[in-house]
């Protein structure tokens, strides 16, 4: 297999592809996903997620149909868990420093929830009321499917597209991938064909805040939830696996119960400790 | 047992205290980069001015005063430099064109280190200023991790600081 690394999306995404694959292949992989994180990026003003969150109150924005595909899926998890997977976390990182301010001087204008975001058309979004998106829980998981999408489209038939954990398998080739635990080491491997996965854990992603621990993974009530271990999901899709970490971290059973619609799960903790 | 000896130990080869992957080589980088074009190896070293003023401009001092550059037939630049983050260190290729606008960044070698010994200052120093494709003796090939996303942060900042480089050393080469 050839192998190819770029810093991508905060991360390191990983191509494997075979190695008659051609170069321009592999790059077209990573086009996708900088074309996903241009239009995706919290940090970026001109981002659709820069524009929307300078947007007035009402005002339809244009954004690249990924932006609203990708909205149109965190609407439907939102309701499938019953509000624990929320994009619009995004005031609640900023305020306990998990993203930057960017210039963003009065964070309490952002009052908008979910029920505010209106998918227009196929291109246009409408805040109902001014809201903080943050689309970190799942744009890389999408970001996956599209770099995946675009291989297959240039006839590379099995590969590995990983963008800094959450990966895709394509092809009927299995191969062995590798967990990491909570504190960093290696612990666990599986065997994957045609399927994604993602994991999360926020062990090293704390800050302390009032004598409370803070982690950028909100559950119910509000309360930050403190995750050691690594939770996994998978799921053919990597954008439901990278959505779903979020809701298994706080509710393992309900985000079972979700993901059977998507033909995914959550690992078992035996799984994990397993290998 | 005190921390010399436990450095002394990761030293000698405690096994899987580094995950390494290898990406590609320098002629790799070049070649997918820079398609068809010519490289003239173009190694400088930076005065401690220079070095001075890097910092100043990027917020990040370089690591070493060796800087890896080729001028490309199209008046381009290709750089290798390396970055140390908590618990990794990287090699990474960075292409500008003729007009110093950033072209592609690749990352070469990855080498990751886990458990208590990547907090050891004297541990990690080993790592510093080593090239692409040397030899680590105690590391294996773990591919396809997943796990918590890492930062490419470290990378980032290390592009910036080559920018800085870029302006101060090879502008106006």
């Amino acid at each position: 297999m050839i192998r190819r690394c770029r810093p991508l999306l905060g991360t390191f995404v990983e191509i494997s592809v075979p190695e008659e694959t051609r170069g321009a292949s592999i790059d077209a992989g990573f086009v996708a996903i900088a074309h996903i994180q241009r239009c995706m990026s919290f940090h970026e003003p001109e981002s659709d997620l820069g524009r929307l969150r300078q947007s007035t109150q009402c005002e339809c924005v244009t954004v690249d149909a990924n932006t609203v595909h990708v909205i149109r899926i965190a609407q439907q998890l939102h309701q499938a868990s019953g509000g624990t997977f929320d994009v619009t976390i995004g005031r609640a990182l900023v305020r306990d420093g998990f993203l930057p301010r960017v210039g963003l001087p009065h964070l309490n204008r952002f009052t908008g929830t979910m029920d505010d975001i209106e998918i227009v058309d196929d291109t246009h979004i409408r805040a109902h009321r001014r809201v903080l998106i943050d689309l970190g829980g799942i744009a890389k998981g999408y970001a996956v499917d599209c770099a995946v999408e675009t291989l297959q489209a240039a006839g590379v038939t099995r590969g590995i597209v990983n963008a800094g954990g959450d990966l895709r398998v394509f092809g009927d080739d299995p191969q062995t991938i590798h967990i990491r635990s909570g504190d960093g080491g290696l612990t666990t491997s599986l065997t994957l064909q045609n399927m994604a996965l993602a994991s999360s854990c926020n062990f090293a992603d704390r800050r302390r805040h009032r004598g409370q621990s803070l982690t950028p993974h909100i559950g119910t009530s509000r309360a930050p939830v403190l995750i050691d271990e690594t939770i996994s999901v998978m799921a053919p899709k990597c954008v439901i696996a990278d959505a779903m970490t979020k809701v298994a971290m706080t509710d393992p059973s309900r985000a079972n119960r979700i993901l059977a619609a998507y033909d995914g799960r959550v690992l078992r903790y035996d799984e994990r400790r397993a290998a | 047992m005190d921390r010399s000896t436990l450095s002394m130990l990761a030293l000698l080869g405690a096994p899987t205290a580094v995950y390494a992957n290898a990406y590609m080589s320098v002629e790799q980088a070049q070649a997918a980069m820079f398609p068809g074009e010519t490289m003239r190896a173009d190694v400088r070293q930076l005065s401690g001015e220079q070095i001075s003023a890097i910092k100043k401009a990027s917020g990040e001092a370089p690591l070493g005063p060796s800087l890896k550059a080729w001028r490309t037939s199209s008046g381009g630049w290709f750089i290798v430099d390396e970055v140390v983050g908590k618990h990794e260190f990287i090699t990474f290729a960075l292409a500008l064109d003729a007009a110093g606008a950033v072209k592609g960044v690749e990352i070469l070698d990855y080498r990751e280190a886990y458990g208590g010994e990547v907090r050891n200052a004297k541990w990690r120093a080993q790592f510093t200023g080593k090239r692409a494709g040397a030899p680590l003796r105690m590391g294996n090939e773990i591919k396809n991790i997943s796990g918590a996303t890492l930062s490419s942060k470290h990378v980032t900042d290390g592009v910036r600081r080559l920018l800085a480089t870029y302006a101060i050393v090879l502008a106006h080469a």
